[in-house]
């Protein structure tokens, strides 16, 4: 290298330091700007704590430093619920402010460039706070991506999560195996190893809900499924053992196939105290070819009941959680079954003429003394 | 708005005005302290209005001056700039035995004098001061993108970040490599 070819390296590389060491140009005027890091670490956290939950998440995904100091403050628990709502859907509450949710949604309604933005409306009970950010394409992976950066920031697991596709349930049960509330949509599940598969990995504590499982295979199943609260359309292929054999307090089966005799076995060994101790509900509901009456009579063979009323005192709903009930279809009178404990077990039915089904229902209570 | 009059710039205290009282005049003579800041201009500051503050507080309960000798000794804040000084003063001066409204819209827009306030109400423990300033330093990035809360709060990105740790990762190694020369060279 001659003097000339070195000098014009150096010159080079010393241009080069020059552009790194300018000033960074900001958009922002420079006098409105306020150098947060270098507030000491208590002031820092304590401005940090009067942004809202938006506002955190947005902070916290500026950089890892960021999402670090995000951590450190002792946010009040988040109730998250990954849903779907003409795509995928986050919606946060607060335990401690009731009167707010918070809700992020993945849309292509605007130029790339105009996102993120914000919305909120006002309903009769809390105010809702929208955070929109830009589907492009991957909002499924993304909302999967910003539920576990929540969850990670606020240290709060998701209560409830609707699931539309296999590849979701895969990833709640490898990212977060037990969950409150789960809903599994039609065609999410699209055969018997992965219902299988979802029943043995996937613990829900609360509500249940499962929608149609789409195969063409005819299978049963026969354990139970352990839920508070399990509803299930297109039940054809749940037997009796999963029934008498649970702990569920309220169960919902549509398209049963179980039949009056399966409903007799349940009640006498309900009546017996030596399964179902723990039922408050139970609702099948049946495409039969018997009349209401001998359905009935075959359900309550050998069975000691008496006639109740609407009047008695029965409760008229059942709670499915906090902030939801299921409220009972309406009846005139029912059939009592007692228990050796004193609790009463009201039947009814209802046929449903849009449907041609048949709704038993089989509700457990107590007097109120 | 100020309550004082800017005093000349000497390290002896300069003859300070009194803050604004109250129309009604207080039963029992009211206690005065002075104190400064990086300025040296010397404000003149009731009991009262000082209570705001638990670290000068603090100081006052101790000392048990008398007012010459409060007068003769200003407590001295070197590490506050003299207008940053003024706000503080100014502020406890208007919420002298008030209760503090939830709001305070008196703080100031300048982001970089805020930051200067904020550092100074947290050394002089006015809490409620700094309740303020924090839920103002909150509402600057009200409505903002990721990329524009960035800017506003000066936060790097990982990669600056990165670039800046091992600089002074280099740096400490040097200053390291500097000492144990040092140290060989005097065990010499």
């Amino acid at each position: 290298m001659n003097v000339h070819s070195a000098e014009m390296v150096y010159s080079h590389s010393f241009e080069q330091l020059e552009i790194q060491n300018k000033p960074k140009r900001f958009k922002t005027n420079p006098r409105n700007q306020f150098p947060l890091l270098k507030l000491p670490r208590v002031v820092l956290l304590e401005c940090i704590e009067n942004l809202d939950v938006l506002e955190i998440i947005l902070f916290s995904l500026i950089s890892k430093r960021a999402k670090t100091i995000a951590k450190l403050v002792h946010w009040s628990p988040l109730d998250i619920h990954l849903g779907t709502e003409c795509g995928p859907q986050i919606v946060l509450k607060c335990y401690t402010d009731p009167d707010n949710e918070w809700v992020i949604e993945y849309n292509e309604d605007r130029e790339p460039s105009e996102y993120p933005y914000f919305d909120s409306e006002e309903t009769d009970l809390t105010v809702l706070h929208y955070l929109f950010l830009n589907d492009n394409g991957n909002a499924i992976e993304d909302s999967k991506q910003m539920t576990a950066h929540i969850c990670e920031v606020f240290r709060s697991p998701i209560s409830g999560i609707d699931l539309c596709e296999e590849s979701e349930i895969e990833w709640i049960i490898k990212f977060q195996p037990t969950l409150r509330n789960v809903w599994i949509w039609d065609d999410a599940i699209t055969s018997v190893e992965t219902l299988d598969h979802t029943f043995k990995n996937l613990k829900v504590t609360n509500y249940f809900y499962l929608e149609s499982v789409s195969t063409v295979e005819k299978f049963q199943y026969k354990e139970p499924i352990p839920a508070r609260f399990l509803s299930i359309r297109n039940s054809y292929w749940l037997t009796l053992p999963s029934i008498l054999n649970g702990t569920n307090s309220c169960v919902r089966l549509q398209d049963s196939k179980l039949t009056p005799k399966d409903i007799n076995t349940l009640l006498k060994k309900w009546q017996m105290g030596l399964k179902l101790r723990t039922l408050e509900y139970l609702e099948i509901k049946s495409f039969t070819p018997l009349d209401v009456e001998s359905f009935t009579n075959e359900a309550l063979k050998d069975l000691v009941w008496t006639n109740g009323d609407e009047n008695d005192g029965r409760p008229t709903n059942v709670e499915i959680d906090d902030d939801s009930t299921y409220t009972l279809p309406e009846v005139q009178t029912v059939k009592n079954l007692i228990r050796n404990d004193g609790m009463i077990g009201s039947i009814f039915e209802v046929f449903e003429d849009d449907n041609m089904e048949l709704c038993f229902s089989f509700q457990v209570w107590s007097k109120q003394i | 708005m100020s309550s004082t009059e800017q005093g000349t710039s000497s390290a002896a205290p300069a003859e300070p005005t009194t803050a604004p009282e109250s129309a009604a005049a207080p039963e029992v003579p009211e206690s005065f302290y002075y104190v400064h800041g990086k300025d040296k201009v010397v404000h003149k500051v009731s009991a009262g209005a000082l209570q705001h503050s638990a670290l000068i507080h603090g100081m006052i309960s101790n000392l048990g001056y008398t007012e010459e000798q409060a007068k003769a000794n200003p407590f001295p804040f070197e590490n506050i700039d003299g207008d940053i000084l003024q706000m503080v003063v100014d502020w406890c001066n208007q919420h002298k035995g008030k209760p503090t409204p939830p709001e305070d819209t008196n703080l100031p827009k300048q982001k970089e004098k805020l930051f200067d306030l904020v550092l100074a109400v947290n050394y002089l423990e006015i809490k409620e001061l700094l309740t303020y300033c924090c839920k103002q330093v909150a509402m600057m990035v009200k409505g903002k993108s990721p990329e524009e809360i960035r800017e506003i709060w000066m936060i790097p990105t990982d990669a600056e970040d990165e670039a800046a740790e091992k600089e002074a990762k280099k740096r400490a190694g040097k200053e390291a490599a500097g000492e144990t020369a040092a140290a060989a060279g005097d065990a010499k």
